[in-house]
């Protein structure tokens, strides 16, 4: 009996050793750490107490002229950084071989005809170079790009690292919701203000200040980030958020992009004056570029505009919406 | 049993023990030191030790010769798993080459070639989710990690049928979906796979190393040790230098050894052999196949989103790398012959001509870089399957010569058992 039981006992251990093959489980990743946004260029801001940010140089009289508007015709080429995915902006045209199109383009060709007189062919002297948001200062400080028109709002921060242009477009900062909180019907939420936020989801760039400020304006609001507003409108599409905040030129063109959203009639949030962004040191093409702003002036801003934003920013045609008026004064 | 020297007259009473150091007895039959020691206790004891010995040689080295028999299978089991996981890894990045590339055509391209490009899209993915569930049957160790890859790559077709739908009517929302699709490929699903391919790759050297002909020797060793002392405590007693049952069962211990031992070592050089040229191969050319479709769908990325040259093209440099480091030269014709194509869209796109360069992305025939990328893709694939077979083949080839030799070797212990019972039995019979 005692033999046997040793038996049985050796074979449990046998039977052990044999089946103790198996393996440890796969382990799964671990959790990502957020990352951090991307960090803006650290520009500071120039002691000009009493100047207007909008402010930039006067072009005066005649036709400014200087040595970078000789570079550039020296070289044939004026090279602009745009948005090719902010869609009525700056954005590609499939049916149109990829073209790059939009509103801020409008000013890119304005301002290479200028130089370039009657000669101006586009695909010849102007290059389009595409840029993402935080390339626009590095990209003007490297002398990379002669000029950035990408929806670029003045500030006087920003003119510590770069100059504008006077003010191009009047943008401000607005909501874009779902067509159920623009419908009418009270009963079901409509969005009139920032208050209507409450409880909702909205989203805007990481790191943004549209994002910051709709949280002052509304603390109960739950703020979504997302890497561009694109990234938001598929966060909206998906359901994941309930609104969008940015300028009314970009929320214009992601609510081209889908029908179940809207942007509200609504008192703006911010004023976010767009100007062309060029580099500190070339003064004679700020100037050359507010020269060409009030050439169009006469008629060219006005088509532009009724092209590509009043269509969807005013279709009701009842704004009086003029280019703004360039301020001058450094 | 013919005995070397004479049996006792059976009327001798057995001499009582003496511990006396260093004695060696007369060969005659007579016990030595008789009526002393309680001899056929004595001899009851050497018996059992001398059976248990044999037996447990007989039963270990049957044991480690049956591990390695189940190592073996496990080892062809686990390779299969790690070209498995390997070929999920590298299909989900073909889709996500073949689904960018799908964007650069746009809705107005050449019906039949979206048709073409569409149909593989389709079969990779399927692939992918009919590998998954293999995979899962197959290492139940992977399961949760592979649940957790179906709803990544889940998300990730869901998200490229979004995009598409969007790109047809020429919404720019639609290269956020792709792009979006693509990155998080990238951050939530290959990180498993990641782990899949380092679990079963770890699983597969481990088993390819369980052959243990040291072990076998020296179990032999120590089971011939026993039997050596349990010959000269007969031979002290008996005066007879050998005795032919436990000699018997000696010869059985050491052939049964060496042949056990030279045939594990046999197998584990062949293992090593697998390891360091077709498995090596096998893990090397799915490792280029997956570099080179991460590669081609940076490059796709890159033109779907204009301007982002800058952002992509250190990523295709980084995948570019990986292949010229592991891809068989016998692939690398096919490999060079794409990157000359590559090279020309980064020219193009570098000087904004966007015509040109998304020509050659999505050209369907020699003009184009596809078609040099998809002969690329397919030999990388074939050197897998071809290799990934042969060393599971031989893997399991081997296993059976081990499995029989475990059988074996048991039958051999018994044998060897039986020859020392009948030894010490011839001297009981002596005795009385």
């Amino acid at each position: 009996m005692r033999l046997s039981a040793k038996v049985a006992a050796a074979t449990a251990a046998v039977a052990l050793l044999v089946s103790a093959c198996g393996y440890d489980e796969t382990p799964l990743p671990e959790e990502k750490k957020a990352v951090a946004p991307e960090s803006k260029p650290d520009c500071e801001t120039p002691d000009e107490s009493g100047t207007d940010p909008v402010a930039s140089y006067n072009p005066g009289e005649g036709v400014p002229t200087g040595p970078k508007l000789d570079e550039i015709r020296g070289r044939e080429r004026l090279i602009v950084g745009v948005s090719a995915d902010t869609y009525l902006m700056g954005s590609e045209n499939p049916e149109l071989g990829n073209r790059i199109e939009g509103f801020d383009i409008e000013f890119a060709k304005a301002i290479g005809r200028a130089i370039f007189g009657d000669e101006f062919e586009t695909g010849r002297n102007l290059e389009l170079r595409v840029i993402t948001a935080a390339q626009r200062i590095p990209l003007l400080e490297e002398g990379e790009l002669d000029l950035v028109i990408r929806n670029f709002t003045i500030n006087s921060e920003r003119w510590g690292c770069i100059a504008f242009s006077a003010e191009y477009y009047h943008a401000s900062q607005k909501v874009l919701v779902g067509t159920s909180l623009a419908d009418g019907d009270e009963e079901n939420g409509e969005y009139h203000d920032p208050s209507d936020l409450a409880g909702l989801r909205v989203c805007a760039p990481t790191g943004s200040t549209s994002l910051s400020r709709i949280q002052d304006l509304e603390p109960d609001a739950i703020t979504e980030p997302a890497s561009n507003h694109t990234g938001c409108l598929v966060k909206f599409q998906r359901g994941e958020v309930d609104a969008i905040t940015g300028d009314d030129t970009v929320l214009a063109g992601l609510a081209a992009q889908d029908p179940y959203a809207v942007v509200p009639e609504q008192q703006p949030l911010s004023a976010e004056p767009y100007g062309i962004g060029v580099n500190q040191n070339d003064v004679d093409l700020v100037r050359f570029v507010n020269y060409v702003l009030e050439e169009m002036q006469t008629g060219a801003w006005d088509a532009a505009y009724r092209r590509w934003l009043q269509p969807l920013l005013d279709p009701e045609r009842d704004d009086d919406v003029e280019q703004p008026t360039p301020v001058y004064g450094r | 049993m013919t005995q070397l020297a004479a049996a006792p007259s059976p009327r001798m009473k057995p001499a009582p023990a003496r511990s006396r150091q260093g004695f060696w007895p007369a060969p005659t039959g007579k016990p030595v030191g008789a009526g002393v020691e309680d001899t056929p206790s004595l001899l009851n004891r050497l018996q059992i030790i001398g059976i248990a010995t044999v037996l447990a040689f007989g039963l270990l080295s049957a044991l480690i010769q049956f591990l390695s028999y189940q190592s073996d299978g496990r080892a062809a089991d686990d390779t299969e798993q790690l070209v498995r996981v390997q070929e999920i890894q590298s299909t989900l990045l073909r889709a996500d080459a073949i689904a960018t590339n799908l964007a650069l055509i746009g809705g107005s391209g050449d019906p039949e070639q979206i048709a073409d490009r569409d149909t593989e899209y389709d079969a990779a993915i399927a692939r992918v989710f009919t590998l998954i569930a293999q995979a899962a049957e197959a290492q139940p160790a992977d399961e949760n990690a592979l649940a957790a890859l179906n709803v990544e790559v889940s998300a990730y077709a869901t998200a490229i049928a979004e995009a598409r739908s969007n790109l047809r009517q020429n919404w720019p929302v639609g290269k956020e979906y792709l792009s979006g699709a693509s990155a998080a490929l990238r951050a939530d699903a290959l990180p498993i796979l990641e782990n899949l391919v380092t679990a079963n790759s770890e699983r597969a050297d481990d088993s390819m190393g369980g052959q243990h002909p040291f072990w076998l020797l020296l179990v032999g060793l120590a089971a011939v040790g026993v039997l050596v002392w349990l010959n000269l405590q007969l031979a002290r007693r008996f005066r007879r230098y050998v005795n032919v049952g436990v000699a018997v069962a000696g010869v059985i211990v050491v052939v049964t050894t060496l042949v056990a031992a030279i045939a594990a070592w046999r197998a584990d050089s062949q293992n090593d052999g697998l390891q360091d040229e077709e498995l090596r191969m096998a893990v090397d050319q799915a490792e280029a196949r997956t570099a080179g479709n991460d590669a081609k769908a940076y490059e796709s990325l890159r033109l779907v989103k204009r301007g982002s040259g800058a952002t992509y093209e250190p990523l295709w440099q980084e995948s570019a790398e990986v292949v010229t480091d592991v891809a068989d030269r016998s692939i690398l014709d096919e490999w060079e012959a794409y990157v000359a194509k590559h090279e020309a869209i980064v020219r193009s796109d570098n000087e904004d001509l966007r015509g040109p360069a998304l020509r050659v992305a999505t050209a369907a025939g020699a003009n184009g870089s596809n078609a040099p990328f998809d002969a690329f893709d397919a030999a990388a694939q074939k050197l897998v399957d071809d290799n990934a077979a042969t060393t599971t083949d031989e893997l399991r080839a081997g296993r059976t010569l081990a499995l029989i030799g475990s059988l074996l070797t048991v039958v051999l212990g018994f044998a060897a058992a039986v020859a020392v019972a009948r030894g010490i039995g011839a001297r009981r019979r002596e005795y009385a």
